[in-house]
């Protein structure tokens, strides 16, 4: 009878007959099936197993089964969970694309089309995507080999973070430099994936940013390589809307263009319309916690309204009476609140640690922007911050819970 | 009052004796294995700089600096003995230590117990002296030290804390095995020093 069923490939039969099975994606198997000894144990490319399990387990479910124990297994892998946080950047790699080409023909005051403006970008983001993937997996591969562990495969989502938290104009040798220093000191150095305290992606971009202040500041955030018979605008400036609030509030462009992202800024930063589509993808998904970007918000808006109550009043245009509103649409929280504070790893593990955590990023958020001028990108290192904080609130919280058992018993 | 309280702020977060100087290192890495070990050394080192910085204030106001003596005699008005200020400062860090640990082992001998070694040990902890001479240094009033003292206190308090809750939380790292204990340790602050990088330059 087990002639009539496809073979799998962890050497049992398939209970459906062939075109169900998951036999029908049967050439690429073939070749992997066929390699496979020279990886295992004894075969004479044995190093390089971790590299190979990496494309397996990418490819297909694992086919392993437990031994013993519990036999149900999710097929919700660390995998397609990362494979979920990737799905969820998407809205805002394009959106940044096509801001990238609209920010650019905007400088030179040239009409464009949608296409020539996400082509202009496309042009100008995929250098950077591609540089952040090739060094960090590198990294992550050779760490692998070396020290016999899996690939871990959160630098899938890292490596895309990565590029959307930097500025177009980057160098690109900048990026691997970041993407290499993040990897290996940021997760590596603590064993990889889920072992880490800090954000790497975070981390990556606050090591460019206290290494070369000055490709991270300034007029960088436009794309200005030069377009032939066209001169720059008069109206142009390189400030973004974070450097005009400092000054005076009132100058930052309207609340549609912040919320739909018209504005000058991060590749992937710019348009809170795109990371609540993200935000949507990962809270439905349940990869991402709500508690976390709810509490953030509460946070930011919180801080936001005791700022206009201290506010001097002498002084109108002071960056203390912007409306709270106004520090959820500016700059990167949205983005930094959806996909870098809702890291599963460097966050608070705790339920209520959650909310701690995510009201205190929010409130370090407002005080950094406001008090800190030197600093206008206020939400990642306010992150970092808390990323830093988030193991001694779980204790926190943990001892509480111990407490109030102890006294209910 | 409002200076002061920027001061205060600026010593724990801004200027933290940890992350901005790298002072009291040794304390810093050797006792921040458990949160609560930490958490009793932080107490005391708290408690020793509040002690003794305004101590030292008055030692360096009324004894050390030149022309302080006048108060006693006219002709000592002339008199500067700064250069006494290291030997003067460690001693009474050295008293305030030893006081402390009679008074903690008398009246809470379960406190005594648990910071062990760590107790005597604050004696040698630079913060504590590193904060007399910033004293010194930066010319503070008596107002200014007594809060400088309390924040700097706090600052050491709040990073050895963090630090325990980190090292708590990676236990279960597979850390490399040459990088185990203090070497991980010193990644992970330098990690933490540039998160709070995002302190400096903040204007209250």
């Amino acid at each position: 009878m087990h002639q009539t069923l496809p073979l799998l490939r962890d050497g049992t039969y398939c209970p459906i007959p062939e075109p169900n099975c998951r036999e029908s994606v049967k050439p690429i198997q073939r070749v992997i099936d066929s390699v496979k000894p020279h990886f295992k144990k004894g075969g004479k490319l044995e190093k390089f197993h971790p590299a190979f399990d990496a494309l397996e387990t990418f490819l297909f479910v694992p086919g392993h089964t437990t031994e013993q124990g519990v036999h149900i297994r999710d097929a919700m892998d660390l995998k397609r969970t990362m494979f979920l946080v990737i799905v969820a950047l998407i809205p805002t790699l394009l959106f940044g694309m096509w801001n990238v080409g609209y920010q650019h023909y905007l400088a030179y005051g040239m009409q464009t089309t949608l296409m020539e403006n996400f082509l202009f970008g496309f042009q100008k983001v995929m250098p950077i995507v591609i540089v952040s993937y090739a060094v960090g997996l590198g990294v992550e591969f050779i760490f692998a080999i070396l020290r016999g562990h899996q690939v871990s495969e959160g630098y899938l989502v890292t490596g895309m973070l990565i590029p959307l938290t930097l500025p177009v104009t980057i160098p690109l040798w900048m990026v691997a430099l970041s993407a290499i220093f993040c990897t290996v000191l940021g997760k590596e150095i603590f064993g990889g994936t889920g072992m880490n305290f800090m954000n790497p992606a975070l981390l990556a971009r606050a090591f460019l940013f206290f290494a070369f202040p000055a490709y991270m500041s300034g007029d960088i955030w436009t794309d200005l390589s030069p377009e032939p018979g066209h001169a720059l605008v008069d109206a142009y400036s390189g400030a973004t809307n974070l450097v005009a609030f400092d000054v005076d509030y009132t100058q930052m462009s309207s609340v549609s263009d912040m919320f739909w992202g018209f504005e000058q800024g991060s590749i992937g930063e710019t348009s809170v319309f795109a990371c609540l589509i993200g935000a949507l993808i990962l809270i439905l998904s349940g990869v991402g916690s709500w508690k976390i970007i709810v509490s953030s918000c509460l946070g930011v808006v919180g801080m936001g309204l005791l700022m206009n109550v201290l506010a001097p009043a002498d002084i109108p245009t002071h960056a203390m009476h912007t409306p709270a509103y106004y520090h959820l649409l500016v700059g990167s929280f949205a983005f930094g609140a959806v996909y870098m504070a809702t890291d599963p790893v460097s966050a608070a593990h705790t339920e209520t640690g959650k909310w701690i955590y995510g009201i205190l990023i929010g409130v370090f958020t407002v005080i950094l922007r406001i008090f800190n001028p030197a600093y206008p990108e206020a939400v990642m290192l306010s992150i970092l911050l808390m990323n830093v904080f988030a193991p001694l609130i779980d204790h926190l919280v943990i001892e509480q819970h111990i407490k109030k058992r102890i006294k209910r018993a | 009052m409002q200076d002061l309280l920027n001061l205060f702020i600026k010593s724990i977060f801004v200027e933290n004796v940890v992350f901005a100087f790298f002072l009291g290192m040794c304390s810093y890495l050797a006792v921040s294995k458990k949160i609560n070990t930490a958490f009793g050394l932080g107490l005391a080192v708290i408690f020793v700089m509040v002690l003794t910085t305004p101590l030292n204030y008055f030692i360096l106001t009324y004894m050390l600096k030149d022309g302080a003596l006048a108060w006693i005699h006219p002709s000592l008005a002339t008199v500067d003995l700064t250069f006494l200020a290291f030997i003067l400062f460690i001693s009474t860090i050295a008293g305030a230590v030893q006081l402390v640990e009679m008074i903690v082992e008398k009246s809470l001998p379960a406190l005594y117990a648990a910071l062990g070694i760590f107790l005597p040990l604050i004696t040698v902890n630079c913060a504590i002296l590193g904060t007399s001479l910033f004293m010194q240094e930066r010319e503070y009033n008596f107002a200014e030290t007594a809060v400088f003292s309390f924040g700097a206190g706090i600052g050491f308090f709040l990073a050895i804390v963090l630090l325990a809750a980190i090292r708590e939380r990676l236990r279960y790292s597979n850390i490399p095995a040459p990088l185990q204990g203090l070497g991980i340790a010193m990644i992970i602050t330098a990690l933490m020093g540039m998160a709070f990088l995002s302190f400096s330059g903040i204007k209250l």
